[in-house]
């Protein structure tokens, strides 16, 4: 048994699934006149990387300090596998979080900052080596924290948040400020995490980073929920793109089915609204030569861009 | 209990704790000589016969300033905490905010109380071997009996002086405004007030920490040449007072306020 009374420390996958499920309904947050989190209701699944996607501003760090019990919401609630996050025991089992990773004593040694950690939810002390050596950060231990690159923060942010082997992990903008092969590694200790069944929720403001890393999207803008959907099926709001020597036939054609046609260039249309194979069959019904078809897929980030459009909380004057 | 264990590892994994009592141990001593120096050499000059000393009153008018040093270590237990932003790690571990705050205090008061007690040891040896030389008359008094109640009353002195210190800080949350408060209860305001010269200030100003403090020390050093005008157990009654209320105040305000 632990100090308090708790059951002993046991690492390894043995998750159960269900409690690593967080659940917002109707959580709102203002900061006096203004909303910050608006009315926001979603499920977080074990399993998944979900995605957090929003402008600067939308609230997304706010809706992460609102499930960890730092901002009380002005309406609605944040549960972490059914309860409150205040009432989980020893959350740091359950719940582990990147928010800032500049956000640590610069003067404590960075094996000390962990163990400090470690204690507090009666974990064995042999953790903060263990996930020291899991970030790649064993050689710097003894260091201070303030003298870590931002790089190295992110990691030992990272370790921090794996120290309690927990179900779920909240990472804000995990990639910050990482070289090409630490993003890399993110990316996989994502994957991986949530391969493990844990429930995984990364905000992030560089769109091209969830594309490789999510399952599934929450965009906000202005505080207010915009999608809720898995990745596959925001990138399939795409259209086809159509090369033509009779391209202008093949417009009428296609416009005449409903379908959305965009001019591009004097021999390509981009075609919304339609598949590929409807496009192919009506060309060869109509006997136009087609020199390609294929299908554009909307780049998250314009996929995001699209959706965000009017809910920019502070937007440059261009 | 874990809370607390992480607390004590936080508090001596940063140099400023080893500064803090490094400068609060060498204030005490410095200044306990000093002013044991300056008492003797006063008596020397008055020719007053049979005039004594007494050691354990020297290091009491001494933690009056270096008690600040000990002040800080307790102030940064929580104001650095928010200056970095590491509160926020310490309240996701621990989210229930009472016992954040409440293992703060815990583990600060005794450091504080050992610590005070022992360095106050230091100072009265240290004033005592140096009165003695003939420089100063040799008009050093050292009742043993007396010292070690003096000195574990210090020790008590500054522990609550921590906890205060501690209350204000997760109230107040920056460093600057924590020190500007508790100089002034433990020395500005109370200083001001008897300076005045108004009975009623004057009267006011004994019930404020610093004279509370001197009271429960029972030390007559109160700046108005008159006696305290209250006994030792009713000094410690309003120092324990104000520390409970500047808990009370740090306690509301970390339960309330988001800990941004």
């Amino acid at each position: 048994m632990g100090v308090d009374g708790s059951p002993p420390w046991s690492p390894g996958p043995g998750l159960p699934s269900v409690s690593g499920m967080i659940s917002l309904t109707g959580l709102t947050k203002r900061f006096g006149g203004r909303l910050a989190v608006d009315d926001l209701t979603l499920d977080l699944k074990p399993g998944k990387v979900t995605g957090f996607l929003g402008p600067n501003g939308a609230g997304k760090s706010t809706t992460m300090r609102m499930i960890l019990g730092l901002d009380r919401p002005s309406a609605g609630t944040a549960l972490v596998g059914g309860v409150p996050y205040h009432e989980l025991r020893n959350p740091l089992r359950t719940v582990g979080a990147l928010l800032d990773a500049r956000a640590v004593h610069p003067g404590r040694g960075v094996r000390a900052h962990l163990l400090a950690l470690a204690r507090s939810n009666g974990l064995p002390a042999s953790r903060a080596a263990e996930v020291l050596e899991e970030v790649g950060l064993a050689q710097v231990a003894r260091r201070r924290a303030g003298t870590l690159s931002l790089g190295m923060s992110q990691r030992l942010g990272i370790a921090a948040a794996l120290l309690g082997d927990p179900e779920v992990l909240m990472f804000d903008e995990p990639v910050n400020g990482l070289d090409p092969d630490g993003v890399r590694w993110v990316r996989h200790l994502m994957r991986s995490l949530a391969a493990e069944g844990r429930t995984v929720f990364v905000s992030s403001h560089l769109m091209s980073e969830m594309q490789l890393t999510a399952d599934h999207l929450v965009v906000i803008g202005k505080g207010r929920l915009l999608v809720d959907a898995p990745l596959s099926e925001v990138l399939a709001s795409g259209s086809v793109l159509v090369r033509s020597p009779h391209a202008g036939e093949l417009a009428v054609r296609l416009l005449a089915t409903g379908v959305r046609v965009e001019r591009r260039g004097e021999n390509a249309l981009l075609a919304t609204g339609t598949t590929i194979e409807r496009i192919g069959d009506l060309a060869h019904e109509a006997g136009i030569r087609l020199h390609e078809l294929s299908p554009h897929e909307a780049s998250l980030e314009q996929a995001y861009q699209e959706l965000t459009d009017g809910s920019v909380e502070y937007q440059a004057g261009v | 209990m874990t809370t607390m264990a992480a607390e004590w590892t936080k508090l001596w994994s940063v140099r400023s704790t080893w500064w803090c009592l490094l400068s609060g141990a060498a204030l005490l001593i410095v200044g306990a000589v000093t002013i044991g120096g300056g008492t003797a050499t006063e008596y020397l000059r008055e020719g007053v016969p049979g005039m004594r000393v007494p050691v354990g009153e020297q290091v009491i008018s001494a933690v009056s300033l270096a008690q600040f040093a000990l002040v800080a270590l307790a102030m940064l237990t929580v104001t650095s905490e928010y200056a970095s932003g590491g509160i926020r790690q310490t309240l996701q571990a621990t989210p229930i905010r009472g016992r954040v705050l409440a293992a703060k205090a815990l583990v600060v008061a005794p450091v504080l109380l050992v610590y005070g007690t022992l360095s106050g040891t230091v100072a009265a040896l240290a004033t005592y071997l140096t009165l003695a030389h003939p420089l100063f008359g040799g008009l050093a008094r050292l009742s043993p009996g007396e010292l070690a109640l003096d000195l574990l009353r210090l020790g008590v002195v500054v522990a609550l002086a921590g906890v205060m210190t501690i209350g204000i800080a997760a109230a107040v949350r920056s460093a600057a405004g924590t020190l500007t408060i508790v100089f002034m209860l433990l020395m500005g305001l109370p200083l001001v007030m008897v300076m005045t010269g108004l009975p009623f200030l004057v009267d006011l100003s004994m019930r404020f920490p610093m004279f509370a403090g001197l009271a429960f020390m029972d030390s007559s050093v109160n700046m108005t040449g008159g006696p305290m005008p209250y006994g030792p157990l009713e000094g410690l009654t309003w120092l324990v007072g104000w520390t409970g209320a500047a808990l009370g105040a740090g306690y509301a305000v970390l339960r309330a306020r988001d800990a941004t």
